[in-house]
């Protein structure tokens, strides 16, 4: 089994820079994710290494052997589509079967391996149906016999769950994850969907514009985030722009400008050395942040804010809470354990206190782009609809 | 009680719809069915009457003989129907090796394009047929433009004879039948997605095996309808020879024509001529038709079934 390395490649589509100057290495077995929005060139860096497009320059070495130039048929890299791509005119049978028939193998060992191929994909009772007769999901799942049947050192997989609905995508993942074991080989797996990939993948390699913007392992990425991109594509977050007052041996205080004249200090730990009077960016998850309506204990450790509740909605497993503090706008995951904090419920244009440990924030060392300055970032275009008539319900109550 | 009165009029009321939608059937086919009725089983049947006649100065006497059949498989006619049957064949052939490249090629290339180039196979339709063909006539001839330019590059000495040969006429055949191969060919090229040709390359097929198990197969439909569109008419050819020929290689249209033409007029004899042509035709369309439904209506069957 080999390493996949990639060295700084770069592809260009008539001038439109699409992968711009990108190096990483994919160790061999492991399940790597390409996250982004579209756009970002996740796609074509997959192509390159399936070797539908060329690059412009840089390399792709599967082990020691560079395959840069190589055409799509003499890679041992296999892909699965976005649309499965499965033959219309063939069978289950025949689909998974052609890359060896391709091979010219002898037609008893391209039955036993087929049958074991369908066994692994539980579709061996449905070997005989054409791709339109059978379901998503079951399309799915002959895509993965087919592309593993050639026994590739890696597996490339295109959203491969962005045509399932809900369910049988997150059973899908599920699925992709158990075959990625029994396999063992490597997986390259490429969507917009940053449950998806934070769920599945060994590690996460967040794109944008062409360039890969922050990689590691899910958890990392999303609890450490190294810039504001990352923050605020990998789950939510809260962007506050901020100040450092003072440097102190082991946290660093922060002033927030909150705008009209009020401003907050905070602490927060810190993966890099800022200076005083450095203009930085705060990235608070919303799951992080407690709230309640009596003040907690003062303690050294303990963030505290005050804010007043302007939205409230109720998601079922927690509720989000839009809380305007000065003029910044923190949103809020409260999970429904209300009774720790209170005996009511939080009611619209209540002044609450928000509270969160210090080294639940993390500092960027990035000042906050004006786009990004709170109404991009705080304010949220699907679930607003729902606060409305959320709201309007519990008024009338 | 009540239930069986109900499933009476339930059953009543069904089989009024039943009659409904039978009548209406027939009301909405009663066009083209007199319009078949008028313009081909009649006629037909004529041409079977007078093919079972004997053959008078101009016209028939009305006397039953079965003396044009037993002179059409005599084998005295075989030489024209195997000289039309060649003459549809290698047609059929050449429009598939040269309209399938055409095909493909417009149908990959973007949508602005696309049109302009349907609407440059379209436009020779907007001329005159024999004026087309007797252009081919003057281009094709001994002075004409080809062997002008062959002369004037020194390519060749004298003047080459094409025009009255065999070869003319398979030029000008896949001239005119072109078209009918490349518009079915186009429509079915359209539809395949081409990202199963990417899946092919990348299952280890390279460009070559990609086209003959992806592309090829899924595109039969085009390739079938089209053969049909050319090779059919093209078996009955009559005013391409008859204008791009030669006078020693007739073709089965002309023999028929002749028969009519020429006096003492022999109707019985162009009429079996005409019939027995038929058959082949049905012959070679339902064998050929069987072949390949064979294929693909198995694989219809089952969609069906699964849905």
């Amino acid at each position: 089994m080999e390493e996949i390395r990639i060295e700084n490649l770069t592809k260009s589509f008539d001038g439109f820079i699409a992968v711009n100057d990108v190096s990483l290495t994919i160790k061999s077995g492991e399940l790597f994710s390409f996250l982004g929005p579209s756009g970002c060139g996740k796609t074509t860096l997959l192509r390159m290494i399936a070797g539908f497009e060329i690059p412009l320059s840089g390399k792709i070495l599967l082990g020691k052997q560079d395959i840069t130039q190589h055409p799509p048929y003499k890679r041992q890299v296999n892909t699965i589509f976005q649309n499965y791509s499965l033959f219309p005119h063939m069978t289950v049978y025949d689909n998974v079967a052609f890359a060896l028939r391709i091979k010219k193998l002898p037609n008893t060992e391209i039955d036993s391996r087929v049958r074991e191929m369908l066994q692994l994909v539980k579709m061996e009772d449905q070997s005989d149906k054409y791709p339109n007769t059978i379901s998503g999901g079951q399309k799915q799942r002959v895509a993965i016999a087919r592309a593993l049947i050639n026994r590739p050192q890696v597996l490339l997989l295109d959203e491969p769950l962005a045509a399932l609905d809900l369910k049988l995508r997150q059973h899908m993942l599920i699925e992709l994850m158990n075959i990625h074991d029994a396999v063992g080989i490597t997986f390259i797996y490429v969507t917009h969907d940053q449950s998806e990939a934070m769920s599945i993948s060994d590690r996460v390699a967040v794109m944008n514009h062409g360039s890969i913007i922050q990689s590691g392992p899910p958890d990392d990425i999303y609890e450490r985030p190294a810039s504001i991109f990352s923050a605020y594509f990998i789950g939510e977050t809260n962007l506050v722009p901020c100040e450092v007052v003072s440097l102190e041996e082991d946290y660093v205080e922060l002033k927030c400008d909150a705008g009209v004249g009020e401003s907050f200090l905070i602490d927060s730990t810190f993966h890099f050395r800022p200076e005083i009077g450095q203009k930085l960016t705060l990235s608070l998850r919303p799951e992080k942040i407690a709230v309640s309506r009596t003040k907690p204990r003062t303690q050294d450790d303990i963030n505290v804010v005050k804010g007043i509740i302007e939205d409230i909605l109720y998601l079922g497993t927690h509720t989000q809470y839009i809380v305007k503090v000065g003029s910044l706008k923190f949103r809020v995951f409260s999970q429904h354990k209300r009774v720790y904090f209170d005996d009511k419920a939080l009611d619209w244009e209540e002044p609450v206190w928000l509270f969160w440990h210090d080294t639940d924030s993390w500092l960027i060392d990035e000042d906050t782009p004006v786009g990004l300055e709170y109404s991009d970032v705080n304010v949220f275009e699907r679930p607003f609809q729902m606060s409305r008539s959320v709201k309007r319900q519990h008024k009338s109550e | 009680m009540n239930n069986s009165i109900q499933s009476y009029k339930a059953s009543v009321l069904e089989q009024r719809s039943i009659n409904n939608k039978n009548l209406q059937s027939w009301l909405l086919s009663a066009p083209s069915l007199f319009w078949l009725t008028l313009f081909f089983s009649i006629p037909y049947f004529i041409v079977v009457i007078y093919s079972l006649l004997v053959p008078g100065i101009y016209e028939v006497k009305f006397q039953f003989s079965l003396q044009a059949f037993r002179e059409v498989l005599s084998g005295v006619y075989f030489k024209p129907f195997f000289l039309s049957f060649r003459l549809a064949l290698f047609t059929t052939v050449i429009c598939i090796l040269l309209g399938y490249p055409v095909a493909y090629l417009i149908a990959r290339s973007s949508e602005k394009w696309k049109n302009f180039l349907l609407v440059l196979i379209i436009i020779p339709f907007w001329t005159n047929f024999i004026i087309r063909i007797f252009s081919w006539r003057i281009f094709l001839s001994s002075g004409g433009v080809l062997n002008d330019v062959l002369l004037k590059l020194g390519l060749i000495n004298s003047p080459l004879e094409i025009i009255r040969t065999d070869l003319a006429v398979i030029i000008v055949m896949v001239y005119v039948y072109l078209p009918y191969m490349i518009l079915p060919l186009y429509s079915v090229i359209e539809k395949i997605d081409f990202t199963l040709l990417d899946a092919a390359m990348d299952l280890g097929a390279n460009e070559r095996k990609a086209f003959f198990k992806v592309t090829l197969p899924l595109t039969s439909e085009g390739l079938f309808a089209g053969s049909i569109l050319v090779f059919i008419p093209a078996l009955g050819a009559y005013i391409i020879p008859q204008l791009m020929g030669n006078q020693n290689s007739l073709y089965i249209g002309q023999v028929i024509t002749y028969k009519i033409k020429n006096i003492p007029r022999n109707w019985p004899m162009a009429s079996a001529l005409s019939i027995v042509m038929l058959i082949l035709i049905a012959a070679i369309l339902l064998t050929a038709y069987s072949l390949y439904i064979r294929k693909v209506s198995r694989k219809r069957y089952e969609i069906r079934q699964n849905i």
